[in-house]
C-alpha cells in the first residue's frame, strides 16, 4: 500500500502540474477573450448596432471558441505537436502537454465568462452607465464583481476538465495518474496500480469540487 | 434647466419601433416633472435621452445650456454623474454592500476612502439606512433597496435626478414611503426631478407639472392641478378617472344615479384654488338651495386638494343660476 503510493507520488505532482499551470493560463487568457465577445455582442455596454467592425469580431471570435471546442482534445494535442515542439523544445514530459491543455481549455473558459456575464442584469449595467462608468469600469468593477460566483464555479469545471484531459496527455508520455493508471496498471496488468491511480483521480477531483463549492458560497451574495 | 426640442428616437430593426416623436419639454429649475403613459408610450425610452443612455436621432436636450445629445466619452460621463438615475427594479450592485453601493459612484470619481466613507454614510443617513450599511442588498426589503438606489444617485449631488417607474414595483405603503423621500430631496437638495410612471396616482402626489404621454407623442402637458381640472385628451379624463375616487367614476355616476333618480345629480370637480374655500356652502346660501352631498372624494397634492363632489338638489329646484355661480368660482360641474 504505501510502496504503491510512494510509486505514485511523482504521477499525483505531475496531474497537479498538468492541471494547475494549464489551468491559471487558461482562466486568464479565456477571461480577455470571453470578455472580448461579451463586449462585442448586443450586451448594452457599447452600442453595436451601427459597429460593423464590432459585429464581425464578435462572429469571428465566437468561431474560434466553438471550433476548439468541438475539436477532441486527442487532434488538438496531435496538431500541436509542432508548435509545441518550438515553443517548450520537447515532445515529452508534463510541459509538452502544457500548450494542448491551454488550447482546449481556454476557449471553454472563455465560453463560461461570456454566460456569467450574460446572467449580470442589464439593468446593473445601464445603471453604472448613468453613473458616470466607462467600458472598463464596467468590465472590472461591475460585470466582474457581479459574476464571481459564476466564474469561481467555472474554474472548478474547468479544473476538472484539465484533469480528464491529463490523462490523455498522458498518451504522448506528458505523465501523470493517468497515464500511471493505464500504462502500467492496465496494460502491464497491475490492478492494484491502476486502481490506486484511479481511485487518486476520483479523491482530487472530489478535493477541487468540495473546496470550490466552499469558496463559491462564501462569495455568493445573491 | 432641462429643455427637450423636437426630439425623436426609432429603434432599427426588422419593424423600425418609432419610440419617440417630436417631443418637446421644458422642465424648470426645482420642479417636479412626471410623465405618464401606458406602457409602450415611450416614456422609458424619453427618459433615458436625458442622460444619453438611448441616443436620439434628432433634436436638442439641452441640460443647463449644454446638449447632452452632442457630449462624447469622458465629457459624456462627467455630465451624467450631474444626474442621477433610479429604476423599477433597483439595479443594484448585488456583490457589494449597502455601503459599498452608496460609494460605487464616488469609487468612480476618484474619491479617497475616507472621504467616500464620509459621504457614503452622511448619505445613508439622509435616505435612514444607517443601520443597514453592512448588509447586502438581498437581504432588504424593496423599498429598502430604493433607497439604497436613491442614496447612490444623490451621493455625487446631482442636479437632476430621473426616476424610471421607481415606485412600480413596491406596495401601496412602501411607494408613499418613498415619494415622501423623494419629495423632501425634492425640498432640501432643491433637486429638479423629472419621472415616469404608468400610475396617474403616483404622478399627481408629487409632482408639480406632468405630461401625458401615448405613442411616442405629448398629448397634453400642464400643471398638475390644471389638467386635474381642465383634462382636454381623452386619454388624460382615462387616467385621471383611475385615481379621483379609486373607483370607475362612469360606474359611480350610475350606482348614483340609480339611487336618486329624481332631481338634479351634479358632479363637481375641485382644483387647487377652488378647495380651500367654502365655496359651495356660501353659493347654496345665497341662492337658498339645500344641497345634498352624496359622494365626495379629495385628495391632497404639491398643489392643494384636487377632487370631486357629487351633490343631489330636489326638482321642484331651478339649478340654472346655481350652476352659473359655481362655474364663476372656477369650479368645473356636469350635470349627470
Amino acid at each position: 500500500m504505501l510502496g504503491l503510493l510512494t510509486k505514485l507520488k511523482e504521477p499525483l505532482i505531475e496531474t497537479l502540474l498538468l492541471t494547475f499551470v494549464p489551468l491559471i493560463i487558461s482562466v486568464i487568457l479565456g477571461f480577455l477573450f470571453g470578455t472580448l465577445v461579451f463586449i462585442s455582442s448586443d450586451s448594452g455596454i457599447i452600442d453595436t448596432s451601427n459597429n460593423w467592425g464590432l459585429k464581425i469580431l464578435n462572429k469571428i471570435s465566437n468561431a474560434i471558441i466553438n471550433i476548439f471546442r468541438s475539436v477532441p482534445y486527442l487532434i488538438i494535442l496531435i496538431w500541436l505537436l509542432p508548435i509545441t515542439k518550438l515553443l517548450v523544445g520537447r515532445i515529452l514530459g508534463w510541459q509538452a502537454a502544457i500548450p494542448s491543455l491551454v488550447v482546449s481549455a481556454t476557449p471553454f473558459y472563455a465560453r463560461m465568462t461570456v454566460i456569467a456575464f450574460s446572467e449580470v442584469n442589464k439593468g446593473t449595467i445601464e445603471a453604472s452607465k448613468a453613473l458616470g462608468a466607462n467600458n472598463f469600469e464596467i468590465i472590472f468593477k461591475v460585470l466582474l464583481p457581479e459574476s464571481k460566483p459564476a466564474l469561481l464555479s467555472s474554474i472548478v469545471v474547468t479544473a476538472i476538465n484539465l484533469i480528464s484531459y491529463s490523462a490523455m496527455a498522458g498518451a504522448i508520455g506528458a505523465g501523470g495518474l493517468g497515464y500511471e493508471a493505464y500504462q502500467y496498471g492496465l496494460i502491464r496488468e497491475n490492478p492494484p496500480l491502476m486502481y490506486m491511480a484511479t481511485l487518486l483521480i476520483v479523491l482530487l477531483v472530489f478535493i477541487i469540487q468540495f473546496v470550490g463549492d466552499l469558496i463559491v458560497r462564501k462569495v455568493d451574495k445573491r | 434647466m432641462i429643455s427637450i426640442i423636437n426630439v425623436s428616437k426609432t429603434f432599427k430593426g426588422k419593424n423600425d419601433v418609432s419610440a419617440v416623436k417630436n417631443v418637446s419639454l421644458e422642465i424648470k429649475d426645482k420642479e417636479i416633472f412626471g410623465i405618464v403613459g401606458y406602457s409602450g408610450a415611450g416614456k422609458s425610452t424619453l427618459i433615458r435621452l436625458v442622460n444619453q443612455l438611448e441616443k436620439a436621432d434628432s433634436g436638442q436636450i439641452l441640460i443647463d445650456g449644454v446638449d447632452i445629445c452632442e457630449l462624447k466619452g469622458e465629457a459624456l460621463r462627467k455630465q451624467r454623474q450631474e444626474i442621477g438615475m433610479i429604476f423599477q427594479h433597483f439595479n443594484l450592485l448585488w456583490s457589494k454592500t449597502v455601503l459599498e453601493n452608496i460609494m460605487f459612484p464616488l469609487v468612480l470619481k476618484g474619491l479617497p476612502k475616507k472621504e467616500r466613507e464620509e459621504e457614503a454614510i452622511k448619505m445613508a443617513k439622509e435616505v435612514g439606512l444607517e443601520d443597514k450599511l453592512d448588509v447586502y442588498p438581498s437581504t432588504l426589503s424593496g423599498g429598502q433597496k430604493q433607497r439604497v438606489a436613491i442614496a447612490r444617485a444623490l451621493v455625487l449631488n446631482p442636479k437632476i435626478l430621473l426616476c424610471d417607474e421607481a415606485t412600480s414595483a413596491l406596495d401601496p405603503k412602501t411607494t408613499e414611503e418613498i415619494l415622501e423621500l423623494l419629495k423632501k430631496i425634492n425640498k432640501e437638495y432643491g433637486l429638479t426631478i423629472l419621472m415616469i410612471s404608468h400610475q396617474m396616482e403616483t404622478i399627481q402626489k408629487i409632482c408639480h407639472k406632468l405630461a401625458v404621454m401615448a405613442d411616442g407623442k405629448i398629448v397634453e402637458q400642464g400643471s398638475v392641478d390644471d389638467i386635474f381640472a381642465n383634462p382636454t385628451d381623452p386619454l388624460t379624463k382615462e387616467l385621471i378617472q383611475t385615481v379621483d375616487t379609486g373607483v370607475d367614476v362612469n360606474k359611480l355616476s350610475i350606482e348614483l344615479k340609480d339611487k336618486y333618480p329624481q332631481g338634479h345629480l351634479l358632479r363637481i370637480t375641485f382644483s387647487d384654488k377652488t378647495s380651500e374655500k367654502p365655496i359651495l356652502y356660501s353659493i347654496a346660501l345665497k341662492l337658498n338651495i339645500p344641497i345634498n352631498i352624496v359622494s365626495a372624494n379629495l385628495k391632497m397634492t404639491q398643489a392643494g386638494s384636487l377632487g370631486v363632489i357629487y351633490i343631489h338638489i330636489e326638482e321642484k329646484k331651478d339649478i340654472g343660476p346655481f350652476l352659473a355661480e359655481l362655474e364663476l368660482q372656477g369650479l368645473k360641474v356636469e350635470v349627470v
